[in-house]
C-alpha cells in the first residue's frame, strides 16, 4: 500500500479505472501512426516478396522498372547496403539479415525493395519487377512424426526438457491414463495496424518512427546493422495500433526503410500490407503435443508428460514452448516435457499472444478434463486435488499462487455447482448444450528499466521512459502509478514514452512491460522526492531524477512468480450441421495489483476472444505445391467476428504478491491461455465426442460425430 | 486505369457501349478486392453511383422493381415487408459497412456462386433487367447465372434492375458458415412458398435457390416438384397440418441431390450435401410452420 506521507497526498489513482489519456486523439484521428505522419519530400518503399519457396535468385531485371515513373530505386541482393550479422536481445536474427545473398528460404521473403515517389507507383514498379529463380524442391508438410524432428538446445527464452522420476513405470501402475495427441494449426497474429516504418537522415543522425513494442531495443539492432553508433540512431514509436508479439523484434521494413534512406538520402517509408504480414512479422508454428497423464482413481497424478512438437524456419529456430505449462501447474512423482522442432520451407514462427501457454494450455487442460471424466470427478476438483506447494520442477516457492481462489469463484458465479456432468444431456431444441472449464497461467517476469522524472518549475512533473503503449493502456497506468509514487494528482503528471531516446527499457511484452516500468517509475520518482525534501527552488529546467532497476531486479528472491486464472465457457452445438455457438464465457483471474480496472478487463476480454478464435475458427492453410498460404487475409483467414462474441464477463480475486515492491504481475497473455480448452471441453460436453485437433470446424464436429465416438 | 462517371443512364449505357471492357462499380465491395489483390487489372472502372435511376425502387405491373444500385441496408430497411427472403440474406451480407455499399446488381454482376442474393432471386423467380445503347431486356435468374463468375450478359450490357414479386407466402433463406458474420457462404439455401401462386402465374407454388454448392447457383427442380405435389395431393395447404417427417426428409434429399459441389478450403462436397438436406429441412420447417400460424390467423 502507498504511504500517504506528502502534502499535496492525492488518493491513490492505480486500482482506479481510468479512460485513455490518448482515447480522444485515437477516436478523433489526431493521433498519427508510424505509416501516416507526413514528412517533407517523402520517399515510398515497397517489399516484394518471392513467389517461391526454397531457391536462389537468379536475376532481378530491374532495368525496366527503373524506367517506370517516379521509380528511384530498386534495392537487391546485388546493391543493397551490407548488414552487420550481430547478437540482439536474442543472438542473432537471420531473419532481418535481408537482400544480404541470393538465398530464398520460404515464399513471401523479402527478394527487393522498390523505391519511388510515391506510394501507388512503388507498388506499381514493385508488381512489374521480374525477378527469376533457380527453384528447389520444398518441404512444408508438419506433423510430429516427420523425419526432421530433433531435439533442440537449451536457449535464454527456453529450457527444453525437464524430467524427474520414471514415466513409463508411473503409467504403468496408474489406475487411469490418459495418453492423446493434441494439434494446433499455423496461427496468425495480424495487428489492426500493419507494420509501417519511416527512417531519415537528420543533422547526422538516423531518425526512424517505427511501429514496434520496443523502440530501444530497435534503436540499438539498428546501430549494429548499420555501424552507428547508438547516441546517432532515434526511434519512436508514438501509437502503435496493436502488435501481440509480432512488433517485439525488428522487423523488416525497418530495415529496409533505413537501407532505403541511406541508397536515396531522402526520407523513406515501408508499410506492410496485410498479406506481406502473414509472411514476415512471425506467427504461431502449428503445434502436435502427445500429452500423457497417470493418475489413482481419486485423481491424484502419478505420472505427468507433456512433449510438444512445433516447426521452425531452415533460416532461424523458434521454438514454441507449449510443454512449459506443466512445469507450473501439476506435479507427479514422475514428471517429463519436452519439445521438439522441425525445420521446413517456411517463415520463422515468433511470438504470438501468450507464446507456449496458449497451445500448451489447449493440450493440457483438454487431457486434465478427459482425465477428470475417467476417474469420474468433478474436473475443479481433480485439479484442485493436484494443487503443487511449489514449483513441480524448480521446487521453488510461489511468489503466491491462488487458482483455486479462481476456480472458486467462478464456479460460484457461472452456476457450476448445477451442472450435470454427463456429457450430451442437455438439450434445447436442435442445440445440445455444454458448459466447460479449463486452468490459466502466464509467468510474471520482470526486466530491468531506467525511467527519468522531472519535477517542472511549474509544479507539474514529466516522466521519461522508453515504454510502448500497443493499445493496451500502458500510457495511462503509467501516469497512474507516476501519480501515487509521487502523491500527485493525475493532472499534474505527463509521461512521455516510446522515444528511444529515453535510455533503456524493457519492451512491451511477455507481460511484463507494466511491472518492468513501474519499477522504473517509482524508483526514479522516490529519488526525485527525496531531492525535492531538500531546501532549494526548483531551477527553470526542473530537477530530475534517474533510475536503473537492473540492480534491484538482480536481487529479487528466485521464486514461481505467475498469474493465474479460472476460465469457464458454454457452448451449443447443432449437431445437424456441426456448428459450434459459445454462449457465455467467464474468466476470473489472479494476476497480482490491478493498475487501471478499465484497460485490464478490456486487455482480459480481448485475450479471451482471441481463445474463442483459437477454438473455433483460426487456422492459415498452406498449398503443399507451392508452399505459399491460401488465406492470408482477413476476409480467409477466420477469426471471430463480433456477431460470435457472446456475453464475456472478466473479474478478478485478490492476489496479494508482498514480494515485488508493485505488485503487478501483468496479465496481457494470460487472457488467451486456456480459453480454447475450455471451450472445446464444453464441446465435448454437450456432445460426448472429444475434439483434439483445432479448430473445432463444422465438417470436424459433423464427422466426428457421425464416426459416433 | 479510367475513371468513368456518368451521370445519367444513358450516359452510363453509352460509356459501355464505347467501352464494353470497362468494369461496373457500384458498392466495390467484390470489385475492389479483386483490384486491391491484382486479380482484375481493367482498363476502366465504370462508376454508377452518380446514376439516380440505378437507385430507384419501384413497381411494374404485380412486380416490384428493384434498381441494380440499391443497398442491401435499404432492402433489410425498405423491402422487409415485400421480400422477406431477400431481406434475410441481405441481412447476412458482410458487415453493416459493407450492406451500406453493397448492392444485389453487384452481386448479380460477380455472378459468384457464393453471392448471397442468387438463392433468394431463384426461388422467387426474379428477373435480371439488362440494358444496353441497342434495348432492355428481361432475363430469368434460373438463366442468368453460366459459371462461376460468369453470366449470359453481353460486353455492352449493364444490370439496371431486377425484377421480382412480392411475398404471397412465407419465405426463408438459411447460410451455413464458419463464423457468425464477415463469412463467405461454405453453403446456402432459399425456400419460398406461393400458396396462392405466384405474381406472374408462371413457376410453382415451392421456390427454392442453392447458393456456394455448385458451378452456378441452383434451383432443386425435383424438390419443388416433389413438395408441390405432396403439398396438394395430401390437401395440406387447406388442412394446415403440420409435416410428415418422410416428406420434410425427402425433400431435403432432393435438395442435396440437386447440388453440384467441390470440397475447397471453405468445406468438403460431403459436408455441404449434408449441411444443404440440414438447411432445406430447417427452413421447410420454419415456412410451414409459420404458414399454418397465419392460415390460422386468417381461419
Amino acid at each position: 500500500m502507498t504511504a500517504m506521507t506528502g502534502t499535496v497526498a492525492a488518493a491513490g489513482t492505480v486500482g482506479a479505472s481510468r479512460t485513455r489519456m490518448e482515447g480522444r486523439a485515437k477516436v478523433t484521428g489526431a493521433a498519427r501512426y508510424a505509416g501516416e505522419i507526413p514528412f517533407a519530400d517523402l520517399a515510398h518503399g515497397w517489399l516484394v516478396a518471392s513467389t517461391i519457396a526454397r531457391g536462389r535468385v537468379r536475376s532481378v531485371e530491374s532495368a525496366p522498372v527503373l524506367a517506370m515513373p517516379g521509380v528511384l530505386a530498386v534495392l537487391h541482393h546485388q546493391n543493397a547496403p551490407r548488414l552487420e550479422e550481430f547478437a540482439g536481445m536474442l543472438g542473432p536474427d537471420p531473419t532481418i539479415q535481408i537482400l544480404q545473398n541470393d538465398r530464398v528460404p520460404h515464399v513471401g521473403w523479402p527478394v527487393a525493395l522498390v523505391v519511388a515517389e510515391t506510394s501507388e507507383q512503388a507498388r506499381e514498379a514493385a508488381d512489374a519487377l521480374v525477378i527469376r529463380y533457380d527453384q528447389e524442391p520444398h518441404d512444408i508438410a508438419f506433423s510430429a512424426q516427420h523425419p526432421g524432428m530433433y531435439t533442440p538446445d537449451d536457449s535464454p527464452l527456453l529450457v527444453t526438457e525437464t524430467g524427474k522420476g520414471d514415466i513409463e513405470a508411473g503409467l504403468a501402475a496408474s489406475a487411469v491414463v490418459v495418453d492423446e495427441e493434441y494439434t494446433t494449426p499455423e496461427e496468425h497474429h495480424n495487428a489492426m495496424e500493419p507494420h509501417a516504418a519511416m527512417a531519415r537522415w537528420d543533422s547526422g543522425r538516423l531518425e526512424v518512427v517505427d511501429s514496434n513494442q520496443g523502440p530501444f531495443a530497435v534503436a540499438q539492432d539498428l546501430a549494429k546493422m548499420f555501424s552507428l553508433d547508438l547516441a546517432s540512431v532515434r526511434v519512436r514509436s508514438e501509437h502503435v495500433g496493436g502488435a501481440f508479439g509480432s512488433k517485439g523484434l525488428t522487423r523488416p521494413p525497418v530495415v529496409l526503410a533505413v537501407m532505403a534512406a541511406i541508397v536515396t538520402d531522402r526520407p523513406v517509408r515501408v508499410v506492410l500490407t496485410r498479406r506481406q504480414m502473414f509472411s514476415v512479422v512471425g506467427y504461431r508454428s502449428p503445434t502436435a503435443q502427445r500429452v500423457r497423464l497417470g493418475a489413482d482413481t481419486d485423481g491424484r497424478l502419478r505420472a505427468f508428460d507433456h512433449q510438444a512438437a512445433s516447426l521452425t524456419s531452415t533460416i532461424h529456430e523458434f521454438v514454441e514452448s507449449s510443454a512449459g505449462i506443466g512445469r507450473v501447474m501439476y506435479d507427479a512423482d514422475a514428471h517429463h516435457t519436452s519439445h521438439r522442432v522441425v525445420r521446413l520451407d517456411v517463415p520463422t514462427p515468433s511470438w504470438m499472444r501468450a507464446p507456449g501457454e496458449a497451445p500448451g494450455s489447449f493440450a493440457l487442460e483438454s487431457a486434465i478434463d478427459e482425465l477428470a471424466h475417467k476417474c469420474g470427478m468433478d474436473p475443479i476438483a481433480l485439479r484442485a486435488r493436484n494443487e503443487p506447494a511449489v514449483g513441480p520442477v524448480s521446487g521453488l516457492p510461489f511468489s503466491s499462487r491462488n487458482v483455486l481462489g479462481c476456480f472458486e469463484e467462478g464456479a460460484r458465479r457461472f452456476g457450476w455447482a448445477d451442472r450435470d456432468p454427463r456429457p450430451g444431456a442437455a438439450r434445447e431444441g436442435r442445440w445440445l448444450l455444454g458448459t466447460g472449464t479449463a486452468a490459466a497461467t502466464y509467468p510474471a517476469r520482470v526486466a530491468p528499466s531506467t525511467a527519468a522524472v522531472t519535477a517542472e518549475a511549474d509544479g507539474t512533473f514529466t516522466v521519461r521512459i522508453t515504454a510502448v503503449d500497443l493499445g493496451t493502456g500502458a500510457r495511462t497506468a503509467l501516469t497512474q502509478i507516476a501519480a501515487d509514487a509521487l502523491e500527485v494528482e493525475l493532472d499534474r503528471i505527463q509521461v512521455k514514452i516510446a522515444d528511444s531516446d529515453f535510455g533503456q527499457a524493457m519492451i512491451a511484452g511477455g507481460s511484463m512491460g507494466t511491472r518492468s516500468w513501474a519499477l522504473a517509475i517509482t524508483a526514479a520518482a522516490t529519488e526525485l522526492r527525496a531531492q525535492l525534501a531538500l531546501p532549494g527552488d526548483i531551477p527553470s529546467d526542473g530537477i530530475t531524477a534517474r533510475s536503473d532497476t537492473a540492480e534491484a531486479i538482480g536481487a529479487l528472491a528466485r521464486q514461481e512468480r505467475h498469474s493465474f486464472g479460472a476460465q469457464f465457457a458454454e457452448v451449443a452445438v447443432d449437431v445437424t450441421t456441426g456448428e459450434v455457438r459459445v454462449r457465455r464465457m467467464l474468466g476470473i483471474f489472479a494476476a497480482g495489483r490491478v493498475v487501471n480496472p478499465l484497460t485490464a478487463r478490456s486487455q482480459l476480454i480481448g485475450g479471451m476472444t482471441w481463445g474463442l478464435s483459437m477454438a473455433l475458427h483460426e487456422e492459415a492453410i498452406r498449398d503443399q505445391a507451392s508452399g505459399a498460404h491460401v488465406n492470408a487475409d482477413l476476409a480467409g483467414y477466420h477469426f471471430a467476428s463480433n456477431a460470435d462474441v457472446p456475453v464475456i464477463e472478466v473479474d478478478w480475486v485478490d492476489d496479494p504478491d508482498t514480494h515485488d515492491p508493485t505488485g503487478i504481475k501483468g496479465l496481457g497473455e494470460i487472457g488467451i491461455v486456456g480459453a480454447a480448452a475450455a471451450i472445446a471441453n464444453a464441446v465435448w460436453h454437450a456432445t460426448g465426442v472429444r475434439h483434439r485437433d483445432l479448430p473445432i470446424r463444422p465438417d470436424r464436429v459433423l464427422l466426428a460425430g457421425s464416426r459416433g465416438c | 486505369m479510367d475513371f468513368l462517371r456518368p451521370a445519367t443512364l444513358q450516359q452510363a449505357l453509352e460509356a459501355k457501349a464505347e467501352r464494353p471492357a470497362a468494369v461496373p462499380i457500384a458498392g466495390g465491395t467484390d470489385v475492389m478486392v479483386e483490384i486491391n489483390f491484382d486479380t482484375r487489372r481493367p482498363d476502366a472502372l465504370l462508376d454508377l453511383n452518380q446514376v439516380a435511376e440505378l437507385a430507384e425502387i419501384g413497381s411494374d405491373g404485380g412486380l416490384l422493381r428493384v434498381g441494380a444500385c440499391v443497398s442491401y441496408a435499404r432492402i433489410i430497411g425498405e423491402l422487409g415487408r415485400e421480400l422477406p427472403g431477400l431481406a434475410l440474406a441481405s441481412r447476412t451480407v458482410g458487415s453493416p459497412q459493407i450492406r451500406n455499399r453493397g448492392t444485389v446488381g453487384g452481386n448479380l454482376g460477380a455472378a459468384s456462386p457464393a453471392g448471397d442474393a442468387h438463392p433468394v432471386l431463384l426461388a422467387c423467380d426474379a428477373l435480371v433487367e439488362a440494358a444496353s445503347v441497342r434495348g432492355t431486356r428481361l432475363i430469368p435468374a434460373a438463366g442468368f447465372y453460366q459459371g462461376p463468375k460468369r453470366s449470359v450478359l453481353a460486353p455492352d450490357e449493364l444490370i439496371t434492375a431486377f425484377r421480382i414479386g412480392p411475398a404471397m407466402g412465407p419465405q426463408q433463406f438459411a447460410k451455413i458458415g464458419t463464423r457468425n458474420a464477415m463469412v463467405i457462404a461454405v453453403c446456402s439455401f432459399a425456400l419460398s412458398l406461393w400458396p396462392q401462386g405466384r405474381p406472374a402465374g408462371t413457376g410453382g407454388t415451392i421456390g427454392t435457390g442453392i447458393g456456394s454448392a455448385g458451378p452456378v447457383p441452383l434451383r432443386a427442380t425435383d424438390a419443388e416438384e416433389f413438395l408441390a405435389a405432396e403439398l396438394a395431393s395430401a390437401g395440406l395447404w387447406e388442412s394446415g397440418v403440420a409435416l410428415p417427417s418422410t416428406v420434410t426428409h425427402t425433400f431435403g434429399e432432393l435438395v442435396a441431390g440437386a447440388a453440384r459441389p467441390i470440397d475447397d478450403v471453405r468445406g468438403t462436397a460431403a459436408y455441404r450435401r449434408h449441411a444443404l438436406s440440414v438447411l432445406a429441412r430447417r427452413t421447410l420447417g420454419w415456412t410451414w410452420d409459420s404458414y399454418r400460424k397465419g392460415a390460422r390467423q386468417c381461419a
